[in-house]
């Protein structure tokens, strides 16, 4: 391998693992191509105002003289942004250097001569891709109003609001839908074409060598034929002879049919991506959500732990692959999605950072198979993240737990302590189940000690719980260990939880002080 | 052991699980089943019977004070049938009631259930409380469902002379004796929480029942001082 040969293969290797080169990509990929992107909208919206800002000057430069400086903003300013835009948009789509390794590799690992020509080829078919790309040829006549002097050129301004598809994300959902029917939309316009073609001939033939017709030439008869199939009908130029109006009247019945069709195309096109829209709309909106909880599968447990968790402003977003429990939750008014809980791929197309957005899996499927299925495939995406589960039958109990599931709930297992507790001890099972209960007024609150609450409050004594008629309980230190009604110089710690007992309304109103006081 | 027999009507998980948890408290448990093949169970002992039955057999068996019965059938609407079928044979039986949903609970509950457990319910509420208050639940938990050291119990009181006159809600209890009282219960049924508004203007007599926490050892060194521990009246119990 020669010299040069080497050193482009050693700077393509610094280059790609140089982690601030990288850096810098990923930020203006992120910013230029990734919806997901929060500074992508900031973004797109000063494109878009600079669009408008241009065309603004166009129209006020037909009947007005401009002030020089609003010339050169529009010919000049817009113009290297947009340039400038467009060069970073040639640079981030696909990797120069990376083409160079993957080529170098490939030679090596089979024990070749390394061949630049096929890696430069392969960059210039990549970067040839793009730049003949549709967007990419609209971005870059969008750019040509630089040459503003030559007047012809200043009318490429127009090319601006072209790309105004590239940032609004409606244009594009519409481009996609009506991509989907495309061999309909080209039947359709060679249809048009054909009896627009057609009709211009024969009512040329027939209207243009009389004199007081108003079609003198192929170019009036072309035009009326487009007036009257679009059925726009302006009445500046009609048929006058009767073989003319014979024409017309065919063609004013091609033209309903053509109407009637492209009307039926669109309302097609779009009622078969609706759900799809949609579904996109709903994972754009998931991926906006801090923090969540997914329940998988909605049968009636689901549904009563959902309308629960809902009424506590938890966000759930629920999964099932059946399409009627689907739309269940969405009447419950729950964000619900027709994905399989059991694939990985419906996790990944979420978007979602699972470690950070989701806050536990709640597999509440009555069917332990399906839920150990689930469960094995949240765990294999993600070995971290809290798993709840349904246990439908008791001897399938391991199978959850080595699966990976956190927290097991038997119903069987829950009525059967009930039951212990209603005959053996009624009393407590009373007391504690109308503390649990969200219907009794007086209630339980666990309240976190954060710093704040520090700053203030460092010993038991110093919460004035009964003050606010409250008791309290005890404290949850450490995670593991319940200190049950602790003295007043008990110290509180970070990371303790109180439980407190009393009225709601108290109990808001202590936890409220606790926090402000702590603030002030 | 003060009970004497449980009847469980229905056999399957459910009822397999609320007869190990009877075994301790009742010194008969007697299973029903509607499914003649149960009767062959190698672990239980298991009777048949049929939802026309006049309980004849039943009616010997029985002492309302200290017998209890569980309708566990699987379907909801047997289960209703059940249910007022023994209430109309027994008047003063307590009768424990299983229902999937909230409907069938309001009907068992009109047909004569003392207490309705809705399956879906219960559970959803367990995994709920989990997640939203994962610490109290824990504890709750072990209070009451654990051998936890920490024990309820409702004491009636015999001696307010230890109270000096004083108002319930003006007395620290948590400082008194080491146990928290949460709630009082009047002579006449009524119950209010221990710093309530009511509680807060109405003297301790004797005969009002306080509902406390606390360890073992330091609830009958309270019940000694106040008064007696009080036991629940089943054939009253009702919710």
């Amino acid at each position: 391998m020669n010299l040069f040969k080497r050193l482009l293969v050693d700077a393509s290797y610094a280059v790609q693992t140089s982690k601030g080169y990288q850096k810098r990509k990923r930020f203006f990929y992120n910013l230029l191509d990734n919806n997901d992107n929060i500074y992508k909208k900031y973004f797109d919206f000063s494109m878009i105002f600079l669009i408008f800002v241009s065309i603004g000057i166009l129209i006020r430069e037909v009947k007005h003289e401009l002030p020089y400086h609003l010339v050169f903003f529009n010919s000049y300013i817009i113009s290297i942004i947009f340039f400038i835009e467009y060069l970073l948009r040639l640079w981030i789509y696909g990797s120069i250097t990376q083409a160079i390794i993957k080529r170098y590799e490939y030679d090596s690992y089979l024990g070749r001569e390394f061949k630049l020509s096929k890696a430069l080829r392969n960059i210039l078919r990549f970067k040839l891709a793009y730049i003949f790309s549709i967007r990419a040829i609209i971005d870059l006549l969008a750019v040509l109003p630089f040459f503003h002097e030559l007047r012809l050129l200043r009318v490429f301004i127009l090319f601006r609001v072209f790309k105004l598809f590239r940032y609004t994300r409606s244009f594009q959902t519409l481009a996609s839908v009506l991509a989907t029917k495309k061999f309909e939309f080209f039947t359709l316009t060679m249809f048009a074409s054909i009896v627009v073609f057609v009709s211009s001939i024969l009512i040329y033939v027939m209207e243009a060598n009389n004199p007081r017709s108003p079609i003198d030439s192929l170019y009036d008869a072309f035009y009326w034929s487009i007036v009257t199939i679009s059925t726009v009908g302006y009445g500046d130029m009609v048929p006058l002879s009767d073989e003319g109006r014979f024409v017309a009247i065919v063609v004013i019945l091609a033209g309903i049919s053509v109407l009637a069709f492209t009307t039926s195309l669109f309302v097609s096109a779009f009622t078969e991506k609706l759900d799809e829209i949609r579904e996109v709309k709903t994972i754009e909106d998931i991926s906006k959500i801090n923090k969540f909880y997914i329940i998988c599968g909605y049968e009636e447990v689901a549904r009563e732990v959902a309308l629960s968790l809902h009424k506590k402003h938890k966000n759930i977003i629920v999964m099932d692959e059946d399409l009627s429990r689907v739309n269940d939750a969405k009447s419950d008014g729950f964000i619900a999605l027709n994905y399989d809980p059991g694939s990985v791929s419906s996790y990944e197309k979420l978007h979602v950072d699972i470690n950070t957005q989701v806050e536990a899996v709640l597999c509440l499927r009555q069917d332990d198979v399906e839920n150990v299925y689930t469960t094995l495939t949240v765990r294999s995406i993600n070995k971290n993240i809290k798993i709840m589960s349904l246990l439908m039958n008791g001897s399938n109990r391991k199978k959850l737990q080595f699966a990976g599931v956190d927290e097991i709930i038997y119903p069987q297992e829950i009525v059967g302590m009930i039951v212990k507790e209603l005959v053996g001890h009624p009393v407590a099972f009373e007391a504690i189940h109308e503390l649990r209960s969200e219907q009794s007024n007086i209630n339980i609150h666990e309240i976190s000690i954060t710093k704040r609450v520090l700053e203030n409050y460092a010993r038991v004594g110093e919460l004035n719980n009964k003050q606010y008629r409250l008791v309290l309980l005890g404290i949850y230190k450490n995670q593991d260990k319940f200190y049950f009604n602790p003295l007043d110089e008990t110290f509180l710690e970070e990371g303790d939880y109180i439980l407190i007992i009393g009225n709601k309304v108290f109990l808001q109103e202590f936890e409220t002080q606790l926090n402000q006081k702590a603030n002030g | 052991m003060k009970n004497v027999t449980a009847f469980v009507f229905g056999f399957n998980n459910y009822a397999t699980e609320i007869i190990e948890n009877l075994s301790n408290e009742y010194k008969n448990v007697n299973i029903y089943s509607l499914n003649k093949k149960d009767e062959a169970n190698e672990k239980y002992e298991i009777k048949t019977f049929d939802l026309s039955d006049e309980w004849i057999d039943i009616e010997e068996s029985i002492n309302h004070e200290n017998s209890i019965a569980f309708c566990v059938l699987e379907d909801d609407a047997s289960n209703i049938f059940l249910t007022i079928s023994l209430r109309a044979s027994f008047e003063h039986l307590v009768i424990i009631s299983l229902a999937t949903n909230k409907e069938s609970a309001n009907k068992l509950q009109i047909a004569g259930a003392n207490q309705v457990i809705p399956i879906v319910k219960t559970t959803a509420d367990i995994i709920s409380n989990m997640i939203n208050r994962p610490v109290a639940t824990k504890v709750l938990h072990n209070i009451l469902y654990e051998e936890s050291d920490l024990k309820i119990a409702q004491i009636m009181v015999q001696n307010t002379e230890n109270f000096d006159g004083k108002f319930p809600a003006d007395i620290d209890w948590s400082r008194y004796q080491g146990i928290i009282v949460l709630s009082i219960i009047h002579e006449d049924l009524s119950k209010e929480f221990i710093y309530s508004s009511q509680a807060k203007h109405k003297e301790l007599i004797n005969g009002d029942i306080l509902v406390v926490t606390g360890y073992e050892a330091d609830i009958v060194a309270f019940e000694k001082k106040i008064g007696r521990r009080h036991y629940v009246d089943w054939g009253n119990w009702s919710w």
